[in-house]
């Protein structure tokens, strides 16, 4: 019987029993019988590198949101960013969501970040795979075509003049089409591909699969955890840039949230003496800054359990390699 | 899901791999290539035509928005000024030519090969320090079998990458710095202060130390990408073998991310001469330019800042050759040792 | 390992973080701002002054609106301290001269722009009889975004260039693209346009791009814009007097230092070390040349050069710099130290006397600043060198119509009106009523004052150099006092007021010099590297430039010591 089927087997198996119907998060899943029981030392070496790994983060990540919500005298007196609280105060965040600005740029982010990692995923896919088979015709020509273009890059003078040839300022699509395609996500998918048993490919084109059905019912379902990774690649990309908005765009209503974030912590910080403005309240430039950062991690959190659905050890994929 | 197909296509895989031979529209696998090659063109291109088609879209895409602007990069041959004319690109023909001066300026400069020497040298640290840090955290990740604590676990180890480089810097000195978190309470019990953010010696391993703490964790994606298409019974049946845990990973979970890791090593070198290059900018002040001048500070210093589009343009081209050079010399070290790198010959 | 985002995005954050933190010195430390170099071509290189320029400026025929309290002297701004009542307001542009006509502008901003339509903007439209249509850039990238549209053949109508970005190969773009303003303002066709008749003609000169009057400048006190601000308030405290020479300030300093309560005596003094020992003014590279009996000497060659690092170099020696401000920039501002009682003294623009003033006032009402007086070498007077007396410019685009043009100047005419007159008022604090309050006399930004009256006008047209701050009249004499003091001492070098491009070739000649600097301070390089490299920059073409100088003040004149 094939290795597959077993699985599936044992899975059935596993989730019939009572005891075990809804298995707590938390808790261990049950060790299959060829694994040996963990040893006392390395159970507590590794939860030990773990939990000093995660406090590395967790400290840092903890000044930022603490000083994100802290008032201006708390700042002033830490002289920078803030370890122990002193009360705790909204201004900041209020100051990013109310000028209705925020949410409105944030719509465009989101806007742009699904089309444009729609669109990326779709071209990298469809050319991942169709560099994957060495000894295809052309396939060395094209990859080098791909692969230089890592080393070498343009100024941004020919860049903004060619965007601007193509009538592409002032829409998004030069926020998409620009940077629409990654080599080193393209090449990252192929290996992946290039990963998966050739018996299979070849077996399913012996039933007279062409590449479309190929690519779209074997090499797509068997490669979900890497797909997954690379659609996180690019939705990060289209998210986090701003560069190409700040060049591109010149209509304020059209900017993306990076950008209207950057303003906004400008605002805050703008050099004394070209405008007569100074801010006198609660708020502090820094306490803008930390919302601002602590704004941008939330759609990693956000996304962050999508794409580990994606991770579980052992999936389908491998069974079919053996 | 269409796995259905999966068991059936598998059992008849077993079945003598040579089959498709007979059909010329229909390669088996790398093998074919050799075949290939003697078939005509046409008859290549008739098979292939599909895998073409699907790579056109992403081709089209560089041609327009990579190669073209590319072709802006002769202003490295030129005393290029785009204001000369109307338009930039009109002004390419109207600067004067003036072969490899910049190329001159910028090998006869001393500055230029310091800064060349502090890029391999953080490279190869990096390298040796950094580059093995997600895949070693990949495999630790992977060995907790509580699904919430190993999510938890991820998904913190993912954020430092989303810090600006400012924050990473200024969190740590807040820390390490001559007015940070550990001096001041040594000053406060009565013991001298330190300051390791300022100090030449120990910049390099700062600089790596800051790496690791923004983007180990967020390297690690690819790695538990590789190692969920790794089959539990592969497992199973090296335990029934009488393999332990140790020999389990050395045998199974190492050689499933032989190939990624080849790959993005291999990509790594490609793109040695880039490091760090707005960390190392922001710190340029505090430890001197003799210790944190790479390559790109260097281009961004004497060319890009002064908008000096000739000179940067031409850094660049030295730039791209050096790394191109690189990626494939590696890819052929990659071959040699076995691994199929970023493409095969 | 950061596929898909690369290096190019973070990259251009970065380019993007320097911007702005140039820009936040803004005539504070802006030998970042290095000048740049025109074409090949002769006539745009070098300067315009003397008698051809005598033909090219404007006339200027004082406004007498309004009285200042503090009238300008010694190249200080004149200081209003008192709020003006809206009845008394005078009118200084009694005939609306803008035709109605569209005009689209580029300039940097600092913050988030405005919806288009706002009240601010249709009455400021109205009043001046302009449409403006504002392209409102990101300062964080404004340069490269300048850089890219010059290059391109659709150039907005008027285009804002801060003398920061004017580097590479931007003043031959300022040549080619953009119009002569001559035909409309020189001599007494200013007069057309009463409030930019009364912009000082230094600032006029400076306007002056390839041999024509190309820009309507943003006027500037020449006075040095760095000073040594110090916690009054803790002073006061503590008992301690205000050093008065070099060494009385290092022993000083050695006794406030504190490591241990986490309390340094100063934060980086190399500005202010460089007005104590008289090295001549590093703001803008022309400044750094002046002639000495019979030879123009460069600062860098100078003994005082050498001395003021020296000194500096001891502060950090002892241990009386923040150990943050030997990170620089990654350390943060100086003043964020300063208003935590980290340190007691800095050097920062005169601008952050009443920034933080404002700022604290409502937190921490026990926190004062002021300037101290600049002591020389010796303890005594000090000389210090005058800086550039306007340092953004605004250009109209050649392709721009007779009209437009007039639209612009009617534009600028009107954003220049001075202090106390109803023009002033629009410009700066919006529609009263929507944009700001009266509150016991005092006008007071309303939220959405705050964020329409934001920076937009900030460029297009100023009176001559003010200081108004009605609210706190005590720094506003302060500031303004400090000014005359020190401007009593301010010396101009040979091209003071000149708007200089030098040759592309050596351009960049010295641009290492600061980091140079940076290192020798921080004990990093010796003295002695100076001078190796003040040598090497004579091989280079130091020489060569100073050679080239000497020839523009023979042919110009220079600024003369009438000026």
């Amino acid at each position: 019987m094939s290795a597959v089927l077993d699985t599936q087997a044992d899975d059935t198996t596993a989730d019939d029993t009572p005891a075990t119907r809804k298995p707590s998060p938390w808790a261990a899943p049950p060790r299959p019988v060829w694994e040996e029981e963990p040893s006392k030392a390395g159970q507590a070496g590794k939860g030990l590198v773990l939990t000093l790994a995660c406090l590395g983060i967790v400290f840092p990540l903890w000044i930022v949101v603490v000083t994100s919500l802290q008032s201006k005298k708390a700042i002033d007196e830490a002289g920078g960013l803030v370890v122990i609280p002193k009360g705790i105060t909204f201004v900041a965040y209020q100051e990013l969501l109310s000028g209705g600005q925020v949410q409105r740029a944030a719509l465009v982010s989101i806007g742009v970040t699904v089309v444009g990692t729609l669109f990326s995923m779709a071209v990298s896919v469809l050319s991942a795979y169709g560099l994957s088979r060495s000894g295809s015709l052309g396939h060395r020509w094209l990859l080098m075509a791909l692969l230089t273009t890592m080393f070498f890059g343009a100024g941004l003078i020919p860049t903004y003049l060619l965007v601007q040839a193509l009538g592409l300022t002032d829409t998004y699509l030069a926020l998409i089409l620009p940077s629409a395609v990654s080599v080193f996500n393209i090449l990252v998918l192929r290996a992946f591909f290039m990963n998966i048993s050739q018996e299979l490919i070849d077996s399913a084109r012996i039933d007279g699969a062409g590449d479309w059905r190929i690519l779209w019912k074997i090499v797509m379902p068997l490669s979900r955890a890497v797909l997954a990774v690379i659609a996180l690649f690019y939705a990060v990309g289209y998210w986090s840039a701003w560069f190409n908005a700040s060049i591109y765009l010149t209509d304020q209503d059209m900017m993306p949230l990076q950008n209207v974030m950057i303003q906004l912590v400008q605002k805050q910080e703008r050099p004394v003496g070209l405008s007569a403005q100074v801010n006198t309240g609660e708020l502090s430039a820094l306490a803008i800054q930390m919302a601002v950062m602590v704004m941008a991690l939330l759609p990693v959190a956000v996304l962050s359990p999508f794409v580990q659905r994606h991770f579980k050890k052992g999936m389908l994929t491998g069974a079919v390699k053996g | 899901m269409s796995h259905s197909t999966v068991p059936r296509s598998r059992t008849e895989a077993k079945t003598p791999e040579k089959t498709p031979a007979t059909d010329p529209e229909r390669p088996a696998g790398d093998k074919g290539g050799k075949r290939a090659g003697k078939l005509s063109l046409r008859l290549r291109f008739r098979r292939d035509r599909t895998l073409i088609l699907m790579t056109l879209p992403a081709l089209l895409l560089v041609l327009v928005f990579n190669y073209i602007p590319i072709l802006g990069n002769v202003v490295a041959f030129q005393d290029y000024d785009p204001y000369l004319s109307e338009n930039g690109f009109v002004a390419i023909f109207e600067s004067p030519w003036i072969g490899f001066e910049q190329f001159e300026r910028i090998f006869a400069d001393s500055a230029f090969w310091h800064a060349v020497r502090n890029t391999f040298v953080l490279f190869f640290l990096q390298l040796v320090l950094y580059f093995p840090v997600p895949i070693m955290l990949a495999l630790l990740i992977n060995s907790v079998v509580r699904p919430r604590v190993r999510a938890i676990a991820q998904a913190i180890m993912y954020l430092p990458h989303f810090f600006s480089w400012v924050l990473v810097v200024t969190v740590f000195m807040q820390i390490f710095g001559g007015a940070g978190i550990i001096a001041q309470t040594l000053r406060e019990h009565g013991y001298e202060g330190f300051d390791l953010m300022t100090n030449p010696e120990v910049f390099k391993y700062l600089v790596t130390a800051e790496t690791i703490w923004k983007d180990a964790g967020w390297g690690i994606i690819v790695f538990l990408a590789a190692l969920s298409a790794v089959s539990n019974d592969l497992y199973e049946a090296a335990a029934m073998d009488g393999a332990g845990r140790w020999r389990r990973m050395w045998h199974i979970t190492l050689p499933a991310l032989r190939p990624v890791i080849a790959l993005l090593l291999v990509l790594r070198v490609g793109d040695a001469l880039t490091v760090g290059f707005e960390q190392l900018l922001l710190q340029r002040q505090a430890v001197g330019v003799a210790a944190s001048e790479v390559l790109d500070t260097y281009v961004w210093w004497n060319g890009i800042r002064n908008q000096d589009f000739s000179y940067a343009a031409a850094a660049g081209l030295i730039k791209g050759v050096v790394g191109l050079a690189l990626v494939l010399t590696a890819n052929k070290v990659a071959h040699l040792m076995g691994e199929q790198g970023v493409y095969k010959k | 390992m950061t596929p898909n985002a690369a290096s190019g995005p973070s990259r251009r954050k970065f380019l993007a973080s320097t911007a702005v933190a140039t820009a936040a010195v803004a005539g504070g430390m802006p030998l970042l701002s290095a000048c740049g170099g025109g074409g090949k071509d002769d006539r745009k290189e070098g300067t315009t002054s003397g008698k051809d320029a005598q033909k090219i400026l404007p006339a200027f025929v004082a406004s007498n609106v309004v009285t200042p309290d503090i009238p300008a002297k010694n190249g200080s701004a004149a200081g209003f301290t008192k709020a003006i009542p809206t009845a008394e307001l005078k009118t200084s542009v009694p005939k609306k001269l803008g035709s109605g006509g569209k005009l689209s502008v580029m300039a940097p901003f600092w913050g988030t722009p405005p919806k288009g339509d706002n009240p601010y903007y249709t009455a400021m439209n109205a009043a001046t009889g302009v449409e403006v249509a504002w392209q409102n850039q990101d300062g964080v990238t404004y340069d490269q975004k300048l850089g890219a549209v010059l290059a391109s053949s659709d150039i907005p109508d008027v285009v804002v260039v801060p003398g920061w970005n004017l580097n590479g190969r931007i003043p031959s773009a300022v040549n080619a693209k953009f119009a002569d303003l001559g035909p409309y303002l020189s001599g007494d066709k200013v007069k057309d346009y009463p409030n930019l008749a009364a912009v000082p003609t230094e600032a006029w000169q400076r306007g002056i791009f390839g041999g024509v009057l190309r820009a309507v400048p943003m006027p500037a006190p020449y006075v040095t814009d760095i000073a040594p601000l110090y916690r009054r308030d803790l002073f006061e405290k503590k008992g301690y007097s205000v050093p008065k020479s070099p060494e009385e300030f290092l022993s000083w300093a050695k006794e406030a230092t504190d490591a241990r309560s986490k309390l340094w005596a100063c934060d980086d003094m190399k500005w202010t070390a460089f007005n104590i020992f008289g090295v001549l003014s590093g703001s803008d590279k022309a400044l750094w040349w002046n002639l000495e009996g019979d030879k123009l000497v460069n600062r860098i060659e100078t003994d005082e050069y050498l001395e003021a690092l020296e000194w500096t170099r001891k502060l950090y020696a002892a241990e009386v710099v923040h150990p943050d401000a030997v990170q620089g920039k990654a350390g943060g501002t100086p003043g964020n130290r300063l208003t935590a009682g980290e340190i007691l003294v800095y050097n920062q623009n005169i601008s952050d006397w009443w920034g933080k003033t404002a700022e604290q006032r409502t937190q921490n009402p026990d926190f004062d600043i002021a300037a101290f007086d600049i002591f020389g070498a010796d303890g005594g007077d000090p000389t210090l060198w005058a800086v550039q007396p306007a340092n953004i410019f605004t250009f109209v685009s050649k392709k721009a119509g007779k009209q437009q043009i007039k639209d612009f100047l009617a534009l600028c005419n009107y954003c220049a009106a001075p202090y106390g007159t109803k023009e002033f008022m629009l410009t700066a604090y919006g529609v009263e009523g929507t944009d700001y309050d009266l509150k016991s006399g005092l006008p007071v930004k309303t939220q959405q004052g705050v964020n329409e009256v934001n920076g937009a006008f900030d460029y297009t047209g100023n009176p001559a150099p003010y200081i108004a701050y009605p609210d706190l009249p005590e720094v506003t004499r302060g500031m303004v006092e400090w000014q005359q003091r020190m401007g009593a001492f301010t010396k101009k070098s040979s091209f003071f007021g000149l708007t200089v491009t030098e040759p592309t070739r050596w351009a960049n000649l010295a641009d290492d010099f600061e980091q140079l600097e940076d290192d020798v301070v921080r004990g990093r390089k010796k003295i002695s590297d100076v001078q190796q490299a003040v040598s090497d920059w004579k091989e280079k073409g130091g020489d060569g430039l100073r050679d080239w100088y000497r020839k523009l003040l023979d042919d110009n004149g220079g600024n003369g010591s009438t000026n």
